[in-house]
């Protein structure tokens, strides 16, 4: 009987753990007064993760019933996105928004999902492309790839088809006026892999992405699509400077549901925009080449609805929306 | 060096931690639902404040307890908890049926740590040479490599070839499902999102393995069990040692092999390992029945992945398979950047990592032998409780992998058709086999003709292409030599 006891209980704990989820009332100015989840669109131990749980431990103290995170992936971060907009509007749920948000039902495959849903609490940080070669390439500067790409296919290595580095490429060469052979991977480790392996010619994924490899000398970035130079990496030029006014990347940031009360709204900010400025995210956005990029919420909405419409015109153009 | 190396080891907290590490992936890999990969990000987050040599070292031991534990409710169950362990299912069960439960949780622990031990002397010794294997492989080579896998359904079929190869193309088609990886085309969603990302392959396995075995034990739960277990034998008998020490070496060859290769993680490792064993055996046709062997080679080429995962990231920064990607970002937070400097700048670090997986796996051998008969009590419960059991873990754990209902429901109806299959002596293998494999041969399949720009030549444009063609017209082939060989022999006898 005793074992039957220490078993049952163990899936207790385990049935307990998986379920447990608070569901209490909150009000405006008692606001957070229950427990509060934060939604990650994508796995555990990925970069958006990694952000959110890092943003989250340093606001911890802030949220005396815990703050919890939950990964809800599927579709491209579709799933979660959407549970998070049609979650209760009492900021029980805050998301971690991605932009995928303003993609996503560009190419048909948001399932519904708008970024008007969401009333924006505020922008983490932001990462732009940065357009990656071998080392030993024979190309120096993006001119130079750029004039190859005029007389032979150049295969471009990117995270995904429909995925933000691949907007990113075809962006660039639609300005640059010429066509790359893009060759979607299963996120961006296995491109920049293929490219270390000398089987693709370039990838267009994040400078965070690359970083560890140019460090080591096995790759070099002719440039990124940045408004402006990286402060990282001073020496890399923006496309911009080298006549090619083209700037995409993504970023990440908060939102809760659409209806949820402007108190708590302001009372979120006021709790995540302190913890992204603590020494412990700081050291851990820095030591994972993240590069934090706060923008209240007024502002971040302004973003948000920019960026649909460049996405929205530039999915359209490359044809990439599905029926 | 040397002695920086031990001092940074032995010390007890580099010892409690590891204790600790493994201790967690075992019981986090025997649950199902809570794979390896999952189990190293939820611990992740406790590293940040961390020295880097500790924990690195508790999340290795959390992989390396991981993809051993998965076996013990293969074994108990037939319920792989972790997609690793599905492979131990097939003769691992079949033991518990015999009451030999203890036997063969003896094989797979000392199977896993000879694994292990094998991969992290691959590891220590011949890393930097192997590395560049892993640069090597291109589209084309990673679709040969899935064919030569999905080689493997003939061996894994039971009885009936045709059987397993239909049930391996439902497998395919499964994968089929969600948005198409070249062309972002959402295929056979109906509408769904929650299709969109594709079938999820843990509930399919959950439904598949468990899910049908507990329906079926429905049918009898009132008539008292025949078989009692014996479980004072864990430590293998002589001949079980024999059969141990030709197996498993050369299992955790192959697995360290696969753990190399990105993208091939440890459940293809246990696979490819199983189906060689089998190849090579002198009695083929006993594979499935519950002997040693079938249980010593998937152990075996599990734990092996372990550390050849980790070959291609400290080498080059490129992971070997999901765990390692995450052990990336556990390094890089540490202000270390994977990668060829890695070797030259943090060396002690570097030789530290492979000295405490070798504890991480000794660990798991004293934490596998010492509980196991604590284990093997888990089916001296009656049925009638123990079932519903089962049913609670099939639902938990299938809904805790994405925190999503709808995968329960996949469970349910993957758990009633492999009911029926079962009815029909059609083995569930090759189709979760055909799940894991599917997306990896067509992703790669089409990219590969997206680089070439159409021309099929690339599949035989390198050494490495040619050596898997080879091997899986060797593997699809030898059984017809063979047996016309040997008819030849008797017609002229």
């Amino acid at each position: 009987m005793k074992k039957l006891l220490v078993l049952l209980s163990l899936l207790a704990l385990v049935t307990g753990s998986v379920f447990a989820q608070g569901a209490a009332e909150v009000t405006a100015d008692s606001y957070p007064s229950g427990p509060v989840s934060a939604i990650v669109p994508y796995s555990a131990g990925g970069g958006t993760d990694l952000v959110m749980r890092a943003l989250a431990d340093a606001a911890k103290a802030s949220f005396p019933k815990n703050i919890a995170v939950e990964n809800r992936t599927g579709g491209g971060g579709a799933v979660g996105m959407s549970y998070g907009a049609n979650a209760k509007a009492d900021g029980s749920v805050v998301t971690m928004i991605t932009v995928e948000l303003v993609t996503l039902p560009h190419t048909g495959t948001g399932a519904g999902l708008s970024y008007d849903q969401f009333t924006p609490i505020m922008m983490v940080n932001s990462a732009y492309s940065a357009i990656t070669v071998k080392a030993d390439s024979p190309y120096n500067t993006l001119n130079d790839f750029i004039n190859a790409a005029k007389t032979s296919t150049m295969k471009v290595g990117n995270s995904g088809v429909g995925a933000i580095w691949h907007l990113a490429a075809a962006g660039l060469a639609k300005t640059a006026g010429v066509t790359f052979n893009h060759i979607p991977f299963d996120g961006a480790a296995p491109a920049i892999t293929s490219l270390l392996g000398g089987h693709i010619d370039a990838v267009t994924v994040s400078y965070a992405e690359v970083a560890s490899q140019v460090n080591a000398g096995n790759l070099k970035v002719l440039a990124v699509l940045a408004p402006e130079r990286i402060s990282a990496t001073p020496n890399i030029p923006t496309a911009k400077e080298l006549g090619y006014d083209v700037a995409i990347g993504t970023w990440r940031g908060l939102g809760v549901p659409k209806a949820t009360p402007q108190p708590i709204v302001d009372k979120l900010y006021s709790i995540f925009s302190t913890a992204a400025k603590s020494d412990s995210f700081v050291n851990f956005m820095n030591s994972s080449n993240n590069i934090i990029d706060v923008m209240d919420g007024p502002s971040y909405q302004k973003k948000l609805a920019v960026d649909n419409e460049m996405f929205k015109a530039l999915i359209n153009e490359l044809g990439l929306k599905q029926q | 060096m040397l002695l920086e190396v031990l001092n940074n080891v032995f010390t007890i907290q580099i010892f409690l931690f590891i204790i600790m590490g493994v201790f967690t992936g075992i019981c986090i890999g025997s649950l199902p639902g809570l794979t390896a990969t999952m189990g190293v990000a939820l611990v992740l987050p406790l590293t940040f404040g961390m020295e880097a040599t500790p924990g690195i070292l508790l999340l290795i031991g959390v992989y390396v307890g991981a993809i051993y534990g998965g076996s013990i409710s293969a074994i108990l169950l037939r319920t792989p908890g972790t997609p690793a362990a599905a492979a131990t299912a097939l003769d691992g069960y079949e033991f518990s049926k015999r009451g030999e439960s203890g036997r063969a949780l003896g094989i797979s622990t000392i199977s896993s740590f000879i694994g292990g031990v094998v991969s992290v002397m691959a590891l220590w010794l011949i890393s930097p040479q192997l590395a560049k294997l892993a640069l090597r492989f291109n589209a084309p080579e990673f679709f040969l490599l899935a064919v030569f896998g999905l080689s493997i359904i003939a061996s894994i079929s039971g009885n009936s070839l045709a059987k397993g190869v239909l049930c391996g193309g439902l497998g395919i088609a499964l994968s089929f499902m969600g948005i198409d990886s070249i062309t972002g085309y959402p295929r056979f969603t109906f509408g769904n999102i929650n299709l969109l990302s594709g079938m999820s392959f843990i509930p399919v396995m959950i439904g598949l393995f468990a899910m049908s075995q507990a329906f079926s034990t429905v049918e009898n739960i009132f008539t008292a069990d025949e078989v009692s277990q014996k479980v004072t034998k864990v430590w293998p008998t002589r001949s079980d040692w024999k059969v141990i020490l030709k197996t498993a070496p050369v299992s955790g060859l192959i697995g360290t092999f696969i753990g190399i290769v990105p993208g091939a993680g440890a459940e293809i490792g246990a696979f490819v390992s199983y189906s060689q064993a089998k190849r090579f055996s002198k009695h083929p046709e006993l594979f499935g029945t519950g002997i040693p062997e079938g249980i010593a080679a998937p152990e075996g080429g599990n734990n092996g992945v372990t550390g050849g995962a980790l070959i291609p990231m400290l080498t080059m920064g490129v992971p070997g398979d999901a765990v390692a990607a995450i052990l990336i970002g556990a390094l890089t937070v540490q202000g270390l950047q994977p990668g060829p400097l890695l070797f030259t700048e943090h060396t002690t670090l570097v030789y530290s990592i492979f000295l405490g997986m070798f504890i991480a796996n000794v660990t798991m051998l004293i934490l596998g032998l010492s509980s196991l008969k604590f284990f093997v009590k888990i089916l001296s419960i009656p049925k009638s409780i123990l079932t519903p059991m089962i049913f609670v873990l099939c639902v938990v754990g299938s809904y805790a992998i994405n925190t999503n209902f709808f995968d329960v429901g996949i469970m349910l109806f993957f758990g009633i058709i492999g009911y029926f299959m079962q009815k029909a002596d059609v083995s569930v293998s090759p189709a979760v086999l055909g799940l894991i494999l599917g997306p990896m041969a067509e992703s790669n399949f089409r990219r590969a003709l997206l680089m070439s720009e159409g021309s099929y030549s690339i599949f035989f444009a390198s050494p490495i292409a040619w050596v898997f063609l080879i091997l899986t017209i060797f593997t699809l082939g030898m059984p017809y030599v063979t047996s016309f060989l040997k008819a030849r022999h008797k017609n002229i006898a």
